[in-house]
């Protein structure tokens, strides 16, 4: 523990560590010092001048060097002559801090008279009024009146796209440089800067496409008045009409925590709808940072598109009925079919969903399966992060293994607590095909070929030629943690990668420790949680699903995923579909079943990092859907099993007595907090930003099985792949992640992120393209094993290794794990 | 190796030999003076060349650019004609100078003539209050400076400056 210090603040005494600025020092003793450019999260830069204080230090006798002490023994204390910035102070002991004084409050005041000087105070028209902190500090702090000429104040552009997802209200902007400095030590994308200098000085950004960051909302939550708002929220609602609710994000296994502001508005119909999401500060998690897919990518919620009633297939096709006809005809059709049931759930799913699913299941006697394209959830269950870990503490002395990820394009946030723990010190090491954005900080970075990542990772193992330095980090290091992801992987590569990761970690006799283990990056949010109630993906999908006496499908569409799961869908001998859309699957059902979305119920995630987390109900569900488990509790108890149905709480007590794992859990304690720092998002908005504290709980972090059960095993029932031979014409295909993708729970959202989503694109190194015979932007059709997809674009980037074809997932190319394919000039019909 | 690069090869390599090879980005402002050399502006081709050589975001090296007044991103004319109009040599009547020099070109303050030679402004100090007026001409990769000009003075200059442009044109003619 770093030494400590105490020092005078307003006559209260105040002992903190050593290198304290002056301002938290404050901050933590209850003192609000007021501020603009100065955040906790970032250096300061003294730059607003709004911190001023007067400080004053013990006087030391230059001869001596000794204090000086008043006529009753205490230590004379000396004050500046001018006030400072307790933004750039750190504490010393036996200080005074006055932050109070009549020559204190002048500067606050005279500082906000400056401000105010370009600044259009169009508080009635901004986003920001309400949630301020120019507005709340003028009002503290400001002279009421202005001795300017309004004729002098600055005239400039007031909607400025920096890019399509963030606007800049150039009048409104104070020059605190927060976005900036955001953009530079956090994200290290540099993509907003100063232009001009004085009063001319303007925030500009240069990059193609313009404000080139998958964080770039952060940069609305931290920014101190309205220059920076959302395309999303922008003119939307006013903040003081807003409600929280806590939710968790559903885009990635991270598992952010989030709060949805809800409103009821007339245009909706008087109902109560999301007007945006925000950060809620974890410091576990996401600290108080969110990604860009997360704040603009909840409209699948609410979009019109959902299905809103139980639909039965009859004559004339699939028909709207009423809950008690469809869930009959499941009744009667789950009776007729008993073992035969195959029940395949997504990693979108809640716990207290998958729960339900899997009682219902094995009480008939069918079988769980995930649908997944990502395994090793049993080598994570058993080698995961060990409980109490927190990747905000990994730096020196510490090493994270990257393997077979694009990290920032398949977890944003990880991506970004990852590169932070390498710039405290950790030893990044990073395998993988192609370089990505995680190689600049990397101390080791190796490409191996695709398809070679088990080698890849041996030779890491075995401290191999090039890899013998990072071998020996990776040795030597006190905690060790390893991301796996399924970068040119299938199903069946990603579960050898998580084993052969996982030996890794347990040889090293890590397995279980604080701040060590295997993170699965998973392509759902929920699949770890999929995995803890017993459901496991299979190899052979499409056999199994032909063979079914009936297919319950819920949170899943295998059928616009494969064409050769669509044809095992048609031999099975009933489909149950429980879903938000009426996906390809959903329209092959013979029974579908309305789903209720994240916003419009409560449950429980369980995150990458194994914490499992609340999520509260945002707004009320339409009439019709239900939620998952109120689904499967009444499906259950037809079938003759009795489940808890009306509460997601009382569904997490039955899986705390059943599930080893969960022992113990209920929502009280998962929605336990504790105090964080810093502490943001309370009345003093200025010092954090807008983002939310945490009153609903920051979650419980499993204890990996590795501890809990030290003899035990994992067995897999699924064969090694076989390394793929690529014939004479064909090409390597390797499925890669973009975080944009045409995926269910993003496509409603193509209004905001649209012009940034993948397109049904595939990407080569010019010279494979030139040796295949195709130029970038020609149009081809791909035959892969069972399928083709015509109309999909060539693009061409110098980085790639050659001879490889990487496909983006979710655009509409059905690859599922790396495959051989043939490309065909796309001929197009010829007129009749 | 990009455009910019290419194109003026010995001289990016003898500026980037100067400064370590991990801080690259030092050469910014000597690659900038260089971009402006041949007509007196950085287009957005050549911000973005530069961005790559030095492994910096555009973004930061425009706003190098945006800082300092000698950079510019506008393509004007080829010789700037600055002149300082700021108190001390207004007292020598800089601003009479400068509204005749205005009247002669043709153009008002930060104008550029018809023929795309000349742009005339207004600056601030230019260091030399005691020989004003004074006035500096940036262009052809160089900044020259003129003191105790009258109008006179500093037509010559400019009629010299003119008349380089026209043998220079008269030379590429004879050429082609």
């Amino acid at each position: 523990m770093a030494n400590q210090v105490t020092l005078t603040i307003d006559d209260l005494t105040v002992t903190v560590p050593e290198g304290t600025l002056v301002v938290d020092a404050a901050r933590k003793a209850g003192i609000d010092i007021p501020v603009f450019c100065y955040h906790p999260k970032m250096e300061p830069v003294g730059m607003c001048r709004m911190c001023l204080v007067q400080v004053g230090r013990p006087m030391v006798d230059r001869a001596t060097g000794q204090p000086v002490l008043d006529a009753d023994g205490q230590p004379k204390i000396q004050f500046s002559p001018k006030l400072e910035t307790s933004c750039t102070i750190p504490v010393s002991e036996g200080m005074v801090i006055r932050t109070n004084t009549p020559e204190v409050l002048r500067a606050h005041r005279d500082i906000i008279e400056f401000l105010l000087t370009s600044h259009p105070l169009d508080c009635p028209i901004c986003d920001k009024g309400g949630e301020c902190p120019l507005q709340d500090l003028t009002r503290a702090y400001g002279p009421g009146q202005s001795r300017f000429l309004l004729d002098d104040k600055m005239r400039l552009a007031k909607h400025v796209p920096l890019g399509e997802l963030i606007y800049l209200d150039r009048e409104r902007c104070i020059l605190c440089a927060r976005c900036i400095r955001f953009q530079d030590e956090i994200v290290d994308e540099p993509v907003l800067s100063f232009y001009h200098r004085g009063r001319s000085m303007q925030i500009v950004t240069y990059s193609d496409p313009p404000f080139d960051s998958y964080f770039s909302g952060n940069t609305t939550d931290i920014c101190p008045v309205g220059a920076l708002t959302t395309a999303d929220f922008r003119f939307a609602a006013r903040p003081w009409e807003l409600k929280n609710n806590a939710s968790i994000c559903t885009q990635c296994p991270v598992g952010c925590n989030t709060t949805l502001n809800t409103r009821r508005e007339v245009k909706s119909g008087g109902k109560w709808v999301v007007k945006r999401v925000m950060p809620r500060q974890n410091e576990l998690v996401n600290e108080i940072w969110i990604c860009d897919k997360g704040r603009f990518g909840y409209h699948y919620a609410e979009s019109g598109e959902r299905i809103l009633s139980p639909h039965v297939r009859k004559e004339q096709g699939l028909v709207p009925v009423s809950w008690d006809e469809a869930l009959d005809l499941v009744e009667q059709r789950l009776r007729q079919a008993g073992a035969g049931t195959v029940t395949l759930a997504g990693g979108r799913l809640a716990n207290e969903d998958l729960f339900n699913l899997a009682q219902v299941t094995d009480h008939l006697g069918g079988r769980k399966l995930l649908h997944t394209q990502v395994g090793g959830g049993e080598y994570v269950q058993r080698y995961g992060l060990g409980k109490g870990s927190n990747l905000g503490e990994l730096g020196k002395g510490d090493a994270i293994l990257v393997i077979a990820s694009d990290l920032q394009e398949e977890a944003p946030v990880w991506w970004l607590r990852v590169k932070r723990a390498a710039d405290r010190g950790a030893a990044l090491m990073v395998l993988n095909p192609r370089p990505t954005r995680l190689d600049p900080y990397a101390r080791f970075i190796h490409h191996y070929r695709y398809g070679e990542e088990l080698e890849a990772l041996g030779r890491l193992a075995a401290g191999e030629g090039e890899l013998a330095e990072a071998a020996e980090a990776l040795r030597s290091a006190e905690n060790l943690v390893i991301f796996y992801g399924s970068e040119g992987l299938g199903l069946a590569e990603t579960t050898a990668l998580a084993r052969e990761a996982a030996g890794l970690l347990a040889g090293s006799g890590r397995a279980g420790k604080v701040n060590s283990g295997l993170i699965g990056v998973w392509q759902q949010n929920n699949t770890l949680g999929a995995y803890d109630m017993g459901f496991r993906p299979e190899a052979d999908l499409a056999g199994a699903l032909s063979g079914s006496g009936l297919a319950w499908i819920a949170a899943a569409d295998p059928a616009g995923d494969h064409p050769a799961l669509e044809a095992a869908l048609k031999q099975a001998g009933f489909l149950v579909v429980q879903d938000l859309f009426m996906t390809r699957t959903a329209q092959m059902a013979d029974v579908v079943l309305p789903a209720q979305a994240f916003t419009e119920r409560e449950g429980t995630f369980t995150s990458g990092e194994r914490r499992v987390q609340r999520f509260y109900p945002a707004v009320a569900a339409p009439p019709g859907p239900l939620a998952d488990f109120s689904i499967a509790a009444r499906v259950g108890l037809r079938v003759g099993i009795e489940l808890e149905g009306a509460s997601a709480a009382t569904v997490m007590l039955r899986i705390a007595a059943s599930v080893p794992a969960y022992a113990g859990l209920d929502y009280a304690l998962i929605s336990e907090v504790s105090e964080q720092w810093p502490i943001i998002g309370r009345e003093d908005r200025y010092y954090g930003g807008t983002g939310y504290d945490n009153h609903q709980g920051l979650g419980v972090q499993l204890q990996p099985d590795a501890v809990t059960d030290p003899d035990g095993e994992v067995s897999i029932a699924m064969a090694a792949p076989a390394p793929l031979q690529v014939p004479e014409g064909a090409v390597y295909l390797a499925p890669v992640t973009r975080l944009y993708d045409q995926g269910l729970t993003l496509k409603p959202s193509m209004k905001i992120v649209g012009q940034r989503m993948a397109r049904r694109e595939v990407w080569l190194n010019p010279e494979t393209a030139a040796r295949l015979g195709f130029g970038a932007a020609s149009l081809v059709t791909l035959e892969g094993e069972g399928w083709t997809a015509s109309g999909v674009e060539i693009r061409v980037d110098e980085q790639l290794p050659p001879d490889v074809l990487l496909a983006p997932r979710s655009v509409g190319i059905p690859a599922t794990g790396p495959e051989a394919v043939r490309l065909r000039p796309l001929v197009t019909e010829p007129e009749a | 190796m990009n455009a910019f690069h290419a194109k003026y090869q010995t001289e990016i390599e003898q500026i980037l030999a100067k400064y370590p090879p991990e801080r690259k980005r030092s050469a910014v402002m000597p690659l900038l003076f260089l971009a402006q050399r041949d007509d007196n502006y950085i287009s957005p081709n050549e911000l973005a060349d530069i961005a790559e050589i030095l492994e910096m975001s555009v973004t930061d090296v425009a706003s190098v650019v945006g800082f300092y007044t000698l950079f510019y991103d506008q393509h004007e004319g080829r010789y700037r004609i600055q002149v300082c109009t700021d108190l001390p040599c207004a007292l020598r009547g800089a601003e009479t100078f400068f509204e005749a020099l205005c009247k002669e070109l043709g153009v008002s303050s930060g104008g550029t003539t018809p023929d795309g030679l000349f742009t005339i402004e207004e600056v601030k100090c230019l260091a030399a209050c005691h020989r004003a007026p004074v006035f500096q001409v940036q262009g052809d990769g160089e900044i020259a400076y003129y003191e105790n000009q009258t109008a006179e003075t500093a037509l010559q200059v400019i009629a010299a400056l003119r008349e380089k442009a026209v043998q220079e044109a008269r030379s590429r003619e004879g050429a082609a």
